[in-house]
């Protein structure tokens, strides 16, 4: 049973409430993500032949943790990590594995809980001690927010960008999330707000940057034939990419991310523009994220991101361009320092028409997910995910 | 396990240029271009065609953000070198909080034992700056008029009258050159007191292992007590740290002059007071002279000397070789209240303590001078250093009131030894913060003087305290306090931590731009009082042009 990589559908999703998971594994956060999403589409465990992961599972890979979810029927695996961006491109590959005719039914988990493990900042499960970069590492703390604090600094000397453009996007996922009851931030903030909150590396404040919480999320992606066999709104998998950008010896340009060359390939597969776009979930780990994949995107040109995010912009019923309706990973969630699968998840509620009433697109045939996972600038990976409606 | 060095990976080439500071990268033979990270195969186009070449290791900062919860001031950085690749890394040892987009900078490879060096920039501005740093303290041994020479004699017997927290540290610099120690107080137990302290700092050095074993014992054995003044018959130089009391001081000395032998360089700790009026106990002015140490005297590099008006020349000669000979950095001075070093210290203390009258915090006022480049804000320094009582100890005579400082003394807020003083500190701990009780003395000191309480500009708070140095130090010019402008700069580095990157009130001030300096003073004499009245140097630099590092000390006109 072959089919075109753009004739799978994602049929499950599920966010878990839980934002701070005391006394609850890890595996069991996996365990309970990949039971919410088969009963959002109503498959069992039985039905899922594919399995993807990334480094949060819990165990080697994917060999533990699939017996502790219970899947027994696997023939087709993947634990792809490039970081935040590991789920888009865990949908990029399940949809070529079904297109293969590999497998029919694939689950993608992702749980982490930094918080009540007392873990932080760190991406579990990844060990950065054998980095080749490491010799070449300042003697100071590099934490990625300096990495995003440097691209906004010069966004800023280039294009004249402000401070509060910036926290317009934060402004922006504040009103998104007072909607949303499992937020972790539902208080509506103002451009003021942003730019009191303490500086943590400058330019970016405090609330320029996302949350820290424990949870996840799990989507199951069907074929064709399964999906229509299932009573929910279809979301089809129109369009994929993924890519890699990293220094290339010291030749990059730190104010483009690897969005382009991703973005790209999912539009051509899609055969779509992001004109035809009415509702993106872009990752937003700090403001300065969005402002450059947007760009990267073909939202707006290059160095005008400042003004695109602006004036509410990026609000639901207000602005051009809603993205993160859930309130994103600046409001939201933001589960195991990793953004990519809540990411899907909003484009999933709004695809299927399911976000909140409040902050639901009219038009949602066209929708985007889009993350970036590693550091910008420097070593990352983009995966982009297009979804179509019907 | 592996040592770092395991990462050498054929990288030889590069961490041996980094071991002497020089950046060496690869160029692939194929794409004609200079790569990093040095690695084997070219990362654009994998060709494994590839020779090592030095770079220049100068570039300029494309973009950067100040490292905020390192105890080190640093930024990262995205460097562009001069030959075009970008490097992602950090500034160090240079003043981030000025740094600005398209400085240049060079390469600083930070030496680590046992390890390899980190890769990291300074600024040039700051090379600048350390340079000027360097030839400053080398010139400040140089005293016109008093020929250094072999011919000056060393000490070879010292006594040091006082075995308090000063003496006892002044012995432990003395004998660690070699240089015998008899340690006179009239206490006992202040003796032994400091013998016991003078034995663990030497123990601390074995294990360390900056001091052998035979050494420290050599050091013991060169150290004698004694609580009668005729034990200093036998010593060519005595150092007096007593109580800071002028009558005691001047007992105290007709002692020393009586019964040290003739020759011997008869000096005094003091830090506020007139040592010509002590020499002039004496029957021999010429030999007395000021040897401020700064607290723990066996640490601190900086050693004022300080030239009363009948000092001989022989004696600083003898002085100022003493300072080197003993590891410190010896500065002459002239006298004046606060020597070079305190004077500005205390204009500063006084005019932080009037902000925190007017709605400044500790904090926000401490926040603005480490941002300023300094290593330790003025409240947090005064709660290490016991600030908060010496204040209120040298007041009780005169009777004079401070509200602050009595209201903190009176609720035991001694500064860090009691836990609490302009903030309070968790148990084990030196990180200050703001507690309710503090401010509400702040807020009652305000309310005491009738002063309405308003919110105080990061500007404001720098100009006021570190304009206000820049004033002091051009009075110590014209006044003649030093013997060159520099030295003010070089006393600022080494007892107060001023960073040798920036360095120095004088320097400092000649870059920032002596008229802008000058107007600025002019508005704040008219908003706050005649502290901030220019003096008459700046003033004549300002309308003349000219900097205040070249001016001729005790020439104000
Ligand atoms: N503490 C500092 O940070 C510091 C720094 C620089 C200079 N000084 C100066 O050093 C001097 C001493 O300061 P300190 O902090 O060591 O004081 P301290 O109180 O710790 O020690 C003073 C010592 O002098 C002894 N003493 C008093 N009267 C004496 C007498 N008549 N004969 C013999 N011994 C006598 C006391 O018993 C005591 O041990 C002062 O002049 C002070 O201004 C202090």
């Amino acid at each position: 049973m072959l089919g075109d990589s753009t004739s799978s559908y994602i049929v499950g999703a599920f966010e878990h409430p839980t934002r701070r998971a005391d006394g609850v594994s890890t595996a069991r956060l996996h365990a309970e993500v990949a039971q919410g999403a088969l009963a959002d589409c109503g498959l069992s465990l039985d039905d899922v032949d594919g399995y993807f992961c990334g480094s949060d599972a819990p165990g080697h890979g994917p060999l533990l943790i699939a017996e502790y979810i219970g899947l027994r029927n696997l023939k087709y695996i993947d634990s792809t990590e490039t970081g935040g961006s590991s789920y888009l491109l865990h949908v990029e590959h399940a949809v070529q594995a079904i297109a293969q005719g590999r497998c029919n039914v694939a689950l993608i988990t992702m749980a982490d809980r930094p918080i009540a493990g007392n873990a932080g900042h760190s991406i579990a499960g990844v060990d950065f001690s054998a980095s080749p970069d490491l010799p070449f590492m300042p003697p100071v703390p590099f934490a990625p927010v300096y990495g995003y604090a440097m691209v906004a600094k010069r966004h800023m000397h280039e294009f004249g960008t402000t401070s509060e453009q910036l926290a317009w996007v934060k402004v922006a996922a504040s009103h998104h999330a007072q909607h949303n009851e499992n937020a972790r931030l539902r208080q509506v903030v103002d451009v003021e707000d942003v730019l009191n909150s303490p500086m943590v590396a400058d330019p970016l404040h405090r609330l320029d940057c996302c949350v820290v919480t424990d949870g996840g999320g799990a989507i199951v992606i069907a074929r064709k034939e399964i999906a229509e066999s299932l009573n929910r709104p279809r979301v089809r998998v129109a369009g994929t990419g993924s890519a890699l950008h990293h220094n290339n010896g010291g030749w990059f340009d730190p104010l483009t991310s690897a969005g382009v060359a991703s973005g790209r390939t999912a539009f051509e597969e899609a055969g779509v523009t992001p004109r035809d776009i009415r509702y993106a979930s872009i990752y937003d780990s700090f403001t300065i994220t969005v402002l450059i994949q947007l760009e990267d995107l073909g939202f707006c040109d290059k160095g005008t991101g400042g003004r695109f995010v602006a004036d509410g912009n990026l609000i639901s019923g207000v602005g051009r361009m809603p993205i993160n309706t859930d309130g994103g990973g600046l409001c939201n969630n933001h589960p195991g320092n990793k953004g990519g699968m809540t990411k899907l998840l909003e484009a999933v509620r709004q695809c299927r028409g399911e976000a909140h009433p409040e902050v639901q697109v009219k038009n949602h045939d066209w929708v985007l997910a889009h993350g970036t996972g590693g550091i910008m600038p420097g070593a990352h990976a983009a995966g982009t995910v297009i979804l179509a409606a019907g | 396990m592996e040592t770092s060095f395991s990462h050498l990976d054929g990288l030889e080439q590069f961490w041996d240029g980094a071991t002497e500071g020089k950046l060496t990268l690869r160029k692939c033979d194929d794409c004609d271009k200079l790569y990093f990270y040095p690695r084997q195969l070219c990362p654009m186009c994998g060709s494994a065609s590839t020779q090592w070449v030095v770079t220049s290791g100068r570039g300029s900062v494309y973009a950067h953000s100040i490292v905020r919860r390192s105890r080190r001031l640093a930024a990262t950085a995205i460097i562009e070198l001069e030959e075009g690749p970008r490097i992602p890394t950090a500034l160090v040892n240079c003043d981030v909080h000025q740094v600005q987009i398209g400085d240049t900078v060079e390469v600083s490879f930070q030496q680590k034992k046992d390890a390899l060096p980190s890769l990291a920039f300074t600024t040039t501005a700051a090379q600048e700056a350390r340079a000027y740093s360097e030839t400053a303290q080398t010139s400040s041994t140089s005293i016109p008029g008093i020929e250094p020479g072999d011919h000056t004699a060393d000490y070879t017997q010292a006594a040091v009258i006082g075995a308090g927290r000063m003496g006892a540290g002044i012995s432990t610099a003395l004998l660690l050159a070699d240089i015998p120690v008899i340690l006179i107080d009239q206490d006992p137990d202040a003796l032994n007191g400091a013998r016991e302290g003078i034995i663990s700092l030497l123990e601390v050095s074995v294990s360390k292992g900056k001091l052998t074993e035979q050494q420290a014992s050599q050091c013991l054995a060169n150290l004698n007590t004694d609580t009668q003044m005729q034990a200093i018959s036998g010593a060519d130089l005595v150092i007096e740290a007593v109580y800071e009391q002028m009558g005691l001081k001047k007992t105290i000395f007709a002692e020393m002059d009586k019964f040290a032998p003739k020759g011997a360089t008869l000096a005094t700790n003091t830090s506020t007071l007139d040592i010509d009026e002590i020499a002039a106990v004496t029957d021999r002015p010429g030999s007395v002279i000021g040897l401020h140490f700064f607290s723990p005297a066996h640490v601190m590099k900086l050693l004022e000397v300080v030239r009363g008006r009948e000092t001989k020349g022989e004696t600083i000669a003898r002085a100022m070789k003493l300072g080197t000979r003993i590891r410190k950095v010896p500065v002459l001075v002239g006298v004046c209240y606060g020597f070079v070093g305190n004077r500005l210290l205390l204009a500063r203390e006084k005019q932080a303590g009037k902000l925190l009258l007017e709605g400044a915090l500790p904090d926000q006022v401490d926040r603005v001078l480490r941002e300023f480049g300094l290593p330790m804000g003025t409240f947090e320094l005064q709660d290490m250093a016991g600030g908060i009582e010496l204040d209120y100890r040298s007041r009780q005579e005169s009777g004079e009131k401070d509200f602050v400082i009595d209201e903190l003394f009176a609720k035991g807020r001694l500064g860090q030894k009691t836990g609490k003083g302009y903030y309070s500190y968790e148990a084990n701990s030196r990180k200050p913060r703001l507690d309710n009780e503090a401010i509400s003395v702040f807020e009652a000191a305000s309310a005491h003087y009738g002063i309405q309480r308003r919110e105080i500009s990061d500007q404001e708070i720098q100009d006021r305290l570190i304009l206000l140095m820049v004033n002091e130090a051009a009075k110590l010019i014209e006044e003649g306090i030093v013997v060159r402008p520099s030295d003010i700069d070089v006393v600022w580095q080494f007892g107060y931590g001023w960073p040798n990157w920036k360095g120095g009130p004088v320097y400092w001030a000649d870059r920032f731009g002596l008229s802008e300096i000058h107007a600025r003073l002019s508005r704040l004499e008219l908003a706050c009082g005649d502290e901030f009245t220019p003096a008459a140097l700046l003033s004549r630099l300002a309308v003349e042009g000219g900097t205040l590092g070249s001016a001729t000390p005790g020439n104000s006109t």
